[in-house]
């Protein structure tokens, strides 16, 4: 991992991609590298694409442009395709392999594009692209919302954004409010149990 | 993991959004009174502030708008409050009168005005540059470009404000609002200075007597807030060399970004203006003496480079000014600026030449959207449902600013123009004037509806609706009164039955407003009865006049979060069919799915409304399991 680090992450809005990118810059600076990180709402109601960043090492800027992320963190398939922009020649792809579709693929007006040509698409455009089960492994931690931070576990494990694995646990202990934290913990260890 | 930002002791680090490091810096300056108005990219500061309130010892309020904002702060400032106000940019129009005789009579206790600028239209209706409001208005303008900028830059702010008595402007771009970053936490004061009321009508009655004096009395003060400006810390120098940048704002981000990943940090001497108003001329015009071409690189409006242009010109200074004003590379005049865009700009300014670009994956073409879209039980996809069904495609919708925009969407195709906060009753009174001259051969003109939201209502329509009842105008107003303030975030606004810290005591009753406005024709409904809804509707249709349509009904989310309502039934489909089909069609629910050829309802998105059973008896609901 190169000393500073791009991360763009990338979600439908309800997921909790902000609450994720949240915790996972908190883990950073608990760390003590520097860090930013930024997000865009307003618009963003449920159902709509949520994009943050996270900048490690030194950046003053949040924004992450295309080229520029040295990881891509999608947590729906179908928004890291619509991502792959944003990566960088040789970056790194950790992706939820399950669909949410928008509301236009649910009323039959659009196509949800196939898993394959996504998995081709993401492996054809990085250095290496993982995709693991996200709602599953939440659902298998104990919350739908888990499955986010089951996603964080298995980059981390990665070594791919700045903090190792007990150093999230450590995150997710000293932020999470205390009854979320032992599904969280749960979450990051099926996460990276899910790499193998 | 919400920071405790009261704490009183200095030294923590915290990981904070923009925002909310906004508080903390005004909480370090000594802030006694909040007023806002909430809009996106503003409104965590204001929420944060009315969530601390109760623990906080300073006083907080939602105001109705931003002019009455800004009014109630201004007075606050003048009986000696050390006072924020708060808003988004547009907010800032709507503030404006009061604006531009506060800096005439000044604010002996300080005022700090946010004004959150959105670059980009993020969530606004257009980009404007509220640089120029501050140089119209004469107040100073901090800049932040990072989380501990934000702020130290609001407590310095303040300090300016009680030592100078002038109104100060701290201008964010969303992109610093909604950026998280680490913020060194200075103490917060242990006493409040009081500054005590005293009576003045020569100072603060402008008068033309009056207003003469103060504004000679403005005109000083800028002067000697610029010589401040001259010696602010947030004004520095850094580098060597005989090309210059100068820049401010969140392009400070991407120029330091910028340089140093291209490696070009040693070859420009930079100047970054974190108090950019008064312009400090002479740092700059001793800055522009060292280097032989300067550049100077801020989003949206040219308003540095006008004045350092002039400045060259006044000062007869040997300088080459480059920037968007003669079209230089990669610096318009719209949209957010990025650290790949800047960099780009810095490479032609330094090497007469772009970088190579590295090749990128390209976008994958007709992906499926996710726009923008009303909740799965929304009131308002009912309401615009009945509306579709009563009047058809024939009739023009004069919209406002809330989450009911989204109505714009087809098949609900709600919304036809629109201008601001609180435009749709009286832009729809004079659109009537207008469509009514375009009568077809059998006489008829398309009716007039204005939608307004309870917030948007109460921010500017009541005007609206005087004036129409005055001017006796033909519009079908719609009240579409969902309990809250719910585009932002589910703010209290006077007509709220209850709020984060309790029910609301004095609820403001909506209808009796309009009918104390002289509107006899006023109906109210719960736009879930789609057969009363649209009979009312019906009613309303056939007569002329100003009318009037209260659309009742709590949104959804706020229903849920604060009002605790849960849902006891969810919609299914019992018979498939054309009819179904039809629902899916013209309700564009979405919590309705397509199964194969068949129509479902996913029971987790179903808010149990149970709108869709009205429209047809193939769909039920059951009991929630």
């Amino acid at each position: 991992m190169s000393e500073r680090t791009r991360i763009f992450l990338t979600g439908v809005g309800g997921q909790g991609t902000l609450t994720a990118t949240n915790l996972l810059a908190l883990a950073v600076l608990d760390k003590g590298l520097p860090v930013t990180s930024g997000e865009i709402h307003g618009m963003a109601q449920r159902g709509g694409v949520v994009e943050s960043t996270i900048l490690i090492g030194g950046w003053q800027s949040p924004r992450i442009s295309h080229g520029e992320a040295d990881v891509l963190l999608g947590f729906e398939p179908l928004e890291t395709l619509r991502a792959l922009p944003y990566l960088k020649p040789g970056g790194t792809i950790v992706s939820s392999s399950e669909a949410v579709p928008p509301v236009a693929v649910s009323l039959g007006q659009a196509e949800y594009p196939p898993f394959e040509h996504i998995k081709e698409k993401a492996e054809a455009c990085s250095g290496a692209a993982t995709f693991v089960p996200c709602r599953t492994l939440g659902l298998e931690a104990g919350a739908l919302q888990s499955g986010n931070i089951a996603l964080l576990g298995a980059a981390c494990s990665l070594g791919l954004v700045a903090v190792d694995v007990d150093e999230l646990k450590a995150a997710v202990a000293k932020h999470l409010r205390p009854k979320l934290v032992d599904t969280n913990v749960r979450a990051i260890d099926i996460g990276v149990a899910a790499l193998s | 993991m919400a920071s405790d930002l009261l704490t009183p002791a200095g030294g923590e680090r915290h990981l904070l959004l923009g925002n909310e490091a906004i508080v903390r810096g005004a909480l370090e300056g000594g802030v006694q009174f909040v007023s806002c108005y909430p809009g996106t990219p503003s409104s965590e500061a204001p929420d944060t502030f009315y969530r601390l309130s109760p623990k906080a010892d300073y006083y907080f309020e939602y105001s109705v708008n931003e002019k009455v904002a800004l009014e109630v702060g201004g007075g606050a400032a003048v009986s000696g409050l050390a006072t924020m106000v708060t808003m988004k940019h547009v907010g800032v129009n709507v503030a404006a009168d009061p604006l531009m005789t506060l800096t005439y009579i000044g604010a002996p206790g300080g005022l700090v005005l946010l004004s959150a600028d959105d670059p980009g239209c993020h969530s606004s209706q257009n980009e404007q540059d509220n640089r120029y409001y501050a140089r119209l208005a004469g107040m100073p303008v901090f800049e932040p470009s990072t989380a501990q900028e934000a702020k130290d830059m609001a407590r310095d702010a303040f300090k300016l404000s009680r030592e100078s008595e002038q109104p100060v402007m701290l201008r964010t771009t969303t992109r610093v609002n909604h950026l998280r970053g680490p913020v060194d936490f200075g103490p917060l004061p242990e006493q409040k200075d009081v500054v005590t009321y005293s009576k003045n009508p020569r100072r603060f009655v402008p008068v033309p007597v009056v207003a003469r004096m103060r504004r000679l009395e403005l005109l000083k003060k800028l002067e000697e807030l610029r010589e401040i400006a001259e010696n602010s810390p947030w004004n520095k120098v850094s580098g060597s060399g005989k090309l210059g940048i100068i820049t401010s704002g969140i392009t400070r981000a991407y120029v330091n970004d910028a340089l140093d990943f291209l490696g070009l940090r040693d070859q420009v001497m930079l100047l970054e203006l974190g108090m950019s108003y008064p312009l400090p001329e002479k740092t700059i015009s001793e800055f522009l003496g060292k280097v032989s071409r300067v550049m100077i690189l801020e989003e949206l409006e040219p308003v540095l480079e006008t004045e350092i242009r002039a400045l060259v010109q006044r000062l007869a200074l040997n300088v080459e000014v480059a920037g968007k004003m003669e079209g230089f590379p990669h610096l318009p005049r719209n949209d957010e600026y990025s650290t790949v865009q800047v960099g780009k700009a810095l490479q032609v300014f330094v090497q007469g030449q772009e970088g190579h670009a590295p090749e990128l994956c390209a976008a994958e073409p007709d992906l499926p959207m996710r726009p923008p879209n009303l909740c799965a039980g929304c009131s308002h996809r009912a309401l615009y449902y009945s509306v579709r069904q009563v009047f058809g495609p024939d009739v023009a919708q004069s919209s406002d600013i809330g989450c009911y925009t989204l109505g714009i969407l087809p098949p609900l195709a709600a919304a036809d123009f629109l201008l601001c906060m609180g435009s749709s009753i009286s832009a729809g009174s004079g659109a009537a004037k207008g469509i009514a001259a375009n009568k077809d051969s059998q006489g008829h003109g398309l009716p007039v509806l204005a939608f307004i939201g309870d917030s948007t209502f109460f921010h500017s329509g009541i005007t609206g609706i005087v004036n129409a009842v005055f001017n006796r105008h033909d519009i079908l107003v719609v009240v579409l009164d969902n309990g809250t303030t719910a585009m932002t975030g589910h703010q209290p606004h006077p007509g709220v039955l209850t709020t984060m810290q309790g029910d609301n005591p004095a609820q403001v009753d909506i209808e009796a407003i309009v009918k104390g406005c002289g509107v006899d024709q006023v109906r109210t409904v719960s736009p879930f009865n789609l057969n009363k809804t649209q009979a009312a509707l019906e009613e309303l249709k056939e007569m002329s006049g100003v009318r009037v349509l209260i659309a009742r009904e709590p949104c959804v989310l706020f229903a849920r979060r604060a009002l605790r309502k849960t849902p006891k039934v969810t919609a299914y489909v019992a018979e498939q069919g054309p009819e179904v089909e039809a629902c899916l069609e013209k309700l564009a629910c979405p919590a309705f799915y397509r199964d194969g050829s068949d129509v479902a309802v996913d029971a987790e998105q179903c808010t149990g409304c149970m709108v869709c059973s009205q429209i047809t008896n193939n769909i039920k609901a059951r009991k929630r399991s």
